[in-house]
């Protein structure tokens, strides 16, 4: 499997060619390649053709209203779980340009620490939760237990151990609970393999009081993210929802990393 | 910068589509997970490439379309489908990479998964030179980063 010049020109490389987004001297390197290649000027022209044919069976503005109405699924479903007293900042998870400016500026480039490549590294045969968290210019790994405050910036990361499905929920001692992972949809997500996976979204703490409690549930087999959610609502209010285990059905396993909220 | 997502499918739609259709085979599919692939663009849009979004789209779909290879068991009908199926369940090609990979992720240097590049070289038929240009990573880098897949490849094939 050594490096190999392909004789055809990447489909990948001619849609950036017929959108005009390439570099003026890759471009003018794809036209030769094109130009030598059997049948390489009606690649781009069928491409044309295909263009017209998805956008009439699929007009813009019913696939952009499908979109439109998708993402707001997903948001909705988010805000759901999320008491709507408290103005939590989602990472990328939020529309608002705001939200999304924090994100940029609080994950930019230019720190300098890093994480233990240990604490991103498998341990043992069981899943569980990481969680780093942005202070300054350096990252921190939090160990169960960690103090935080209202306004730190975490990233989750999750083991799965060899599960294959998994759904990250949290609760927090205002009440709330929140999904993490997957971001939508009805089923749990289907989990990458081992090591330890990002998720997608950093998370902004907000000032809900005394704990912020994230917990894994994994399994072999596919499972309803409402399982988790429903077993996290039914103690989310109690006293002991900090620690206590979540009721959920056999087959399902969990981990959680408790985080105390500094007044 | 909010995303007029009616034009940017207009425009970049089609591409998408395409894209999801030859690694999924499915029309239904690919639909769905072209929609997905705007939907995670307008939930991220900070990080959109506004002025040539074609590269991060075509990386999104990729990504889409492996996770949702990795979680059926469709049977591959051809030797491109095997290997995507086998790239895409390959847990133990992210692993070594992956602690360098999860810093530059905090840090939001946001590094190509090796999966994506794997479809890209061996799927896509693109050289190294040109995945790395794609990704913004050196063309060794690349290389280090498909070693792990090379070394399983030819165990596979042995």
């Amino acid at each position: 499997m050594d490096e190999r010049i392909s004789q055809r020109v990447p489909d990948w490389l001619l849609e950036r060619l017929a959108l005009g987004e390439l570099p003026a001297a890759q471009a003018e390197e794809i036209r030769r390649r094109l130009a030598a290649e059997e049948g390489g000027a009606a690649r781009l022209e069928a491409l044309r053709l295909s263009n017209r044919e998805i956008l009439a069976a699929h007009p813009p503005r019913v696939i952009a209203g499908a979109i439109r109405a998708k993402n707001a699924r997903l948001g909705r479903d988010g805000q759901r779980e999320r008491a709507p007293r408290r103005g939590l900042a989602w990472g990328l998870g939020l529309a608002a340009p705001a939200a999304a400016a924090l994100l940029v500026v609080a994950l930019s480039p230019g720190v300098t620490q890093t994480p233990s490549a240990e604490t991103t590294r498998m341990k043992g045969l069981e899943p569980r939760l990481v969680v780093h968290r942005k202070a300054g210019g350096d990252a921190e790994t939090l160990s169960d237990g960690a103090t935080v405050r209202a306004h730190d910036l975490l990233q989750l990361a999750y083991v799965a151990a060899g599960q294959r499905y998994g759904v990250i929920v949290s609760l927090d001692g205002g009440g709330a609970v929140t999904r993490h992972l997957p971001a939508g949809g009805t089923d749990a997500a289907a989990l990458d393999g081992q090591g330890a996976t990002l998720l997608p979204n950093a998370y902004e703490l907000d000032d809900a009081p005394t704990f912020e409690r994230f917990v894994l549930v994994t399994s072999d087999s596919p499972f309803p993210v409402e399982t988790a959610l429903a077993a996290a609502r039914d103690i989310v209010a109690d006293a002991g929802a900090a620690t206590r285990p979540l009721a959920l059905p056999e087959g399902l396993k969990q981990t959680s990393i408790v985080l105390r909220k500094a007044r | 910068m909010a995303i007029d997502v009616q034009a940017l499918y207009e425009s970049h739609g089609p591409m998408v589509l395409r894209r999801c259709r030859s690694l999924l085979r499915d029309e239904d599919r690919a639909l769905d997970a072209m929609q997905d692939v705007f939907v995670l663009l307008l939930r991220n849009d900070a990080r959109l490439v506004a002025d040539a979004p074609a590269s991060l789209l075509l990386r999104m779909a990729t990504n889409v379309c492996l996770n949702r290879i990795r979680s059926t068991a469709r049977k591959p009908e051809d030797a491109d489908e095997a290997l995507l199926h086998r790239i895409a369940g390959d847990d133990g090609l992210e692993a070594r990479s992956l602690a360098r990979a999860a810093l530059d992720r905090i840090f939001g240097r946001e590094p190509e998964s090796t999966r994506a590049m794997a479809v890209m070289h061996l799927v896509d038929g693109m050289t190294l030179e040109e995945v790395a240009n794609e990704v913004g990573l050196s063309v060794s880098g690349v290389r280090k980063r498909l070693r792990t897949l090379k070394e399983r490849v030819v165990a596979a094939e042995a």
